[in-house]
């Protein structure tokens, strides 16, 4: 992966952000990914206005079990082609994260992301810098850093493909 | 060293040596998805195949409607009727539509699912089949569409936690309090990616619809799955459904005597009180004592969670007890889990006796598991559930919910406030 | 020169001889509201009254989206409790196993009486014709102007008197009467009218079958329908009358009346009333085969303890072949037919039953069409997207022929599965 270094806001959010909050259950008929982003965060208290304000470039940095609850999908596709480059939380949901990793949507294990949450360390609209090859966070506006986790080869191999179903067109190609 | 269930099933599924944290590619016995995310995967599939793919076995892939069935929607019939005519052309018979209820059960119910089976679908708590010992997950639509190619998907070996109970429930008191009282022990990701076996007399004594509402909740401590061994009744009813392979496949999942586990956690339930999860958490757990006489505006008994048989007739001997009447200023309402389930509440007059008390009885379906079906509470209302989450504004916008068990309900329902069971049982 | 029962009752009411085409001012003895009694709530508290007129006059039925299905359901029906509670309105059916399709619950709550004038703010409420009341669907604006001043004022209407004679084949029911009226004087063959049901036809039917005649009168654009208030009516409001100002009234023989019909109901045969209009009649023979994907056997129209008997007898046995939603028309109708052992057929056979409401009759929910999907229903209205989307097809029919058609997924005739 080159080592580029992405520049935006921060979006806060805290533990155990359920599959409701993220993209709310009254929405579940919609079967294009590229109309999710509208209801994202709708639920969320505090966080109504978040798909009208939300800009490209933009991080949803988040605590522990993030994307707990629901299977569905569509709460990485909101997130996605909301233009958000990659979800910093300190854990994620095992469902959420295959989903994420499936999409070959980047999303970072971050350590201390929850205490930090809590503790004011990282706030709603700060500028952040995220190397994600390197997994290495700063918080521009009040210089901390954070460091992510080391992604498993098979899911890196996925990621790289741009997805599961990419990466098993490659292997079937390969094998052909 | 010896192996734990989960390596067990997945060594047979992957035919690999495992070990935890190891990513192997594993065979697929069901490949199953729901009106919901069911649609999502049949335009996924279509597209990235341009509608010329065949799923890899027509035999090994089925449907389920419940979410909003019959359809609420345009846009969900429209899901539903994607998912029939792509039945059609790809040959799959397994289609259970609207008149059948909740998938897992209804896969259950029809002998589909054997101990050691890999079933993967689109709903989060399809590992609630870890109650027969098989290791279901939930997945969203891409890991639905990559298995229909080969039949196979990836997963990480997870660790294991062996979770014992013993003793047993004193009257008021059930499953659904013991598991109430894992979420609030372990917390929202207490079982966090991990495999997890029930053992001891409690469980081994249990009924099938007790071992489903304690598997079904493994999802709210972001668990990949729990498992129990079949076992009595359980096993008779399985084979009885199955066919007699289930015999064999237990003996091959059975977890070795010195298998590795990550976390072993015991408790006794002699003295276990009615548990309710409060507003807006699972694992925001009180006693039911603490928080009667809370004002509450709907109670509703179902869901893949407490929505069997079962569950119904817990309900039904409180309200026995109380002559068969449940408080005017409360909207209660009964959802039965399938079509079977209603039958049997039917032919057992429960079904009678429930609306004759003021309840009413709706289709089986996941009803209030979504805010697009049965009973959603407008702002400020307060509703008791017997459902498996109780996030802020996920049964619409503003307002609240208590889960509990269907006793816990029922009595919530009888005096129109929150109730301990016990005030009305004993 | 005898008069109608329309130049009767209101003449009645209005407490001076009124004769058709006067208009006339009177005071609603009932007042029925559904799910819409918030939108009118809403509309009352903008002309200025504090107080609706008279709290118990005023009935409220759940039964559009119940229960709740969306959030904006949710919060209408909860903006409802709260105007009931406000206003102290006695009679209030909320999702609770007394209520049911607000036309049914009005019926055999002991609301429809005879010689009563009925308003609802629901087209169908000319159903209570069949208890021998005046009773007619009215706009949500007229509806609030009434809770607040308790009078509403109509024309009077002129009247159409269809005379029915002779006897039902095996597998003809009033449904198929009322489609072949409607599909003959077409749907706006009664417009403004009050229709008169005359008749040993009409003699001979149950109440419920004249529901399903009233029901629909508005489906020929009358202002109500109304059948005899005989010994059968009597009967059936027998200890259960929530007024005591009610009458038999009937028109004179000699009444003057603008249109004249006659049907012998030896000549009819199961019939529908294809997409997209109720009067386009079809007798069975020429749609017999059509490709179906869904039965609904509900609606105010046909969802009472005979129509479920009448399907039951079809399905006993049987497995359906398409979605059958069966949605009984309230839940004394469910109890009834749970301990005649009918609900028991329908899951036997794979039907889905859901809770009494009106269910997928207007798209609410239970059941919505995708496009390209046909239904046939036992409810009153085919119009283009009525049960969902717009390239969906409702065919209308009896519950037997709704029936025989769910056992085949095809249209059928019922003689041949009777």
């Amino acid at each position: 992966m080159e080592q580029t270094i992405l520049r935006g806001r921060a979006w806060v959010f805290g533990d155990d952000v359920d599959t409701d909050l993220i993209y709310h259950n009254k929405y579940l008929a919609e079967t294009d990914p590229k109309k999710m982003p509208q209801f994202s965060f709708e639920y969320y208290p505090g966080k109504e206005n978040f798909a009208k304000e939300v800009k490209e470039g933009d991080f949803v940095v988040a605590g522990r079990n993030f994307g707990c609850g629901s299977s569905r999908e569509h709460a990485v596709y909101c997130l996605k082609f909301s233009g958000i480059p990659v979800v910093l939380a300190e854990s994620f949901s095992r469902i959420y994260y295959r989903n994420a990793i499936n999409n070959g949507y980047p999303v970072l294990f971050v350590n201390g992301l929850s205490e930090a949450i809590k503790a004011k360390a990282i706030n709603d609209g700060d500028e952040l810098e995220v190397n994600l090859a390197a997994g290495e966070i700063k918080n521009v506006t009040n210089g901390k850093t954070f460091h992510g986790d080391a992604v498993a080869d098979l899911e890196k191999d996925i990621m790289a493909a741009g997805g599961l179903i990419e990466y098993l067109k490659e292997q079937a190609a390969k094998s052909a | 060293m010896g192996k734990t269930m989960i390596e067990k099933i997945i060594e047979r599924a992957s035919g690999k040596k495992v070990k935890v944290g190891d990513r192997v590619w594993c065979n697929i016995d069901w490949s199953t998805a729901r009106d919901f995310g069911g649609a999502n995967c049949v335009l996924q599939f279509e597209e990235v195949t341009e509608k010329k793919g065949k799923v890899w076995d027509p035999e090994k892939v089925a449907f389920t409607f419940d979410l909003q069935a019959p359809a609420h929607a345009e846009k969900v019939a429209q899901n539903q009727k994607t998912i029939r005519d792509f039945a059609k052309k790809q040959g799959i018979s397994k289609v259970f539509d609207v008149n059948w209820g909740v998938g897992q059960h209804v896969l259950l119910e029809n002998g589909l699912v054997k101990p050691g089976d890999v079933i993967l679908g689109t709903d989060s708590h399809m590992n609630l089949l870890g109650a027969v010992g098989s290791f279901a997950t939930g997945v969203g639509n891409t890991d639905i569409v990559a298995s229909w190619f080969k039949g196979t998907n990836w997963f990480r070996v997870p660790e294991t936690m062996k979770i014992s109970a013993t003793g047993t429930f004193k009257k008021g008191v059930c499953m659904r309090d013991f598991l109430t009282l894992l979420v609030g022990t372990l917390g929202a990701d207490g079982m966090f990616f991990r495999s997890v076996e029930f053992y001891g007399e409690t469980i081994e004594n249990s009924t099938l619809a007790d071992r489903i509402t304690l598997c079904s909740m493994v999802t709210e401590m972001s668990g990949k799955v729990g498992l129990i061994l079949p076992n009595g009744d359980v096993l008779d009813w399985l084979r009885a459904r199955a066919g007699n392979e289930v015999d064999e496949r237990v003996k091959a999942i059975a977890a070795d005597p010195d298998a590795v586990y990550c976390q072993e956690l015991s408790f006794d339930v002699n003295d276990l009180e009615p548990l309710a999860s409060c507003p807006d958490a699972p694992d925001n757990v009180k006693k039911v004592r603490e928080v009667a006489g809370n004002n509450i505006d709907q109670v509703h008994i179902g869901s893949c969670s407490n929505g069997r048989f079962e569950d119904i007739a817990a309900a039904f001997d409180v309200l026995k007890a109380a002559n068969f009447q449940v408080s005017p200023t409360v909207r209660t309402i009964i959802t039965p889990a399938t079509r079977e389930t209603m039958k049997r509440c039917a032919e057992a007059g429960m079904i009678q006796k429930f609306l004759e008390a003021g309840v009413i009885f709706t289709n089986p379906t996941c009803s209030l598991c979504t805010a697009e079906h049965y009973g959603v509470l407008p702002s400020g209302d307060v509703g008791v559930s017997t459902t498996n989450r109780n996030f802020i504004g996920k049964v619409g916008k503003g307002s609240h919910t208590y889960l509990m068990s269907p006793m816990s309900a029922m009595a919530s329902a009888v005096r129109g406030v929150i109730t301990d069971p016990r005030d009305i049982l004993c | 020169m005898g008069k109608t029962f329309a130049e009767k009752v209101l003449g009645k009411a209005a407490g001076y001889e009124v004769k058709a085409n006067d208009v006339v001012t009177v005071e609603p003895h009932f007042c029925m509201s559904h799910d819409n009694a918030a939108p009118i709530a809403k509309t009352f508290k903008k002309i200025g009254v504090k107080n609706v007129w008279k709290p118990g006059a005023l009935v409220f039925i759940l039964d559009h989206a119940v229960p709740a299905p969306s959030d904006e359901h949710a919060v209408n029906h909860k903006e409802i409790r709260e105007f009931v509670k406000e206003q102290g309105i006695p009679n209030f059916y909320d999702v609770m196993s007394n209520g049911g399709v607000c036309h049914q619950v009005m019926c055999e709550e002991g609301f429809a009486l005879p010689g009563l004038i009925m308003v609802g703010s629901d087209s169908h409420t000319c159903t209570y014709g069949a208890y021998g009341a005046f009773s007619t669907g009215i706009g949500r604006s007229e509806m609030a102007a009434a809770w607040a001043t308790g009078k509403i004022w109509f024309k009077v209407p002129e009247s159409l008197k269809i005379t029915v004679t002779g006897k039902f084949k095996k597998g003809v029911t009033a449904k198929d009467l009322i489609l072949k009226i409607i599909g003959d004087i077409k749907a706006d063959g009664a417009d403004y009218m009050s229709v008169e049901f005359h008749g040993q036809g009409i003699t001979d039917m149950t109440v419920a079958e004249r529901m399903t005649l009233c029901n629909m009168g508005i489906e020929m654009g009358a202002k109500n329908a109304v059948c005899p208030p005989d010994k059968k009516v009597l009967d059936a409001i027998k200890g259960k009358a929530k007024s005591d100002k009610w009458e038999a009234i009937w028109a004179d023989d000699d009444a003057v009346y603008v249109k004249e019909l006659s049907y012998d109901l030896g000549d009819l045969v199961p019939c529908v009333a294809k997409p997209h209009t109720v009067d386009n009649y079809a007798a069975i023979d020429a749609v017999k085969g059509t490709e179906i994907h869904q039965a609904f056997l509900g609606s105010c129209t046909n969802a009472r303890i005979e129509d479920l008997r009448a399907a039951a007898d079809l399905l006993k046995g049987h497995k359906v072949a398409v979605r059958t939603i069966v949605i009984p028309a309230s839940w004394t109708v469910y109890r009834q037919a749970m301990k005649e052992g009918l609900l028991d057929t329908f899951l036997d056979a794979g039907c889905v039953i859901a809770n009494p409401g009106c269910g997928p009759c207007m798209g609410n929910h239970e059941g919505i069409l995708a496009p390209g999907e046909a239904c046939i229903s036992t409810a009153n209205r085919n119009f283009k997207g009525r049960m969902g989307n717009k390239e969906s097809f409702i065919y209308l029919a009896s519950p037997l022929t709704v029936a025989a058609s769910a056992l085949t997924g095809k249209i059928s005739d019922p003689r041949e599965v009777l």
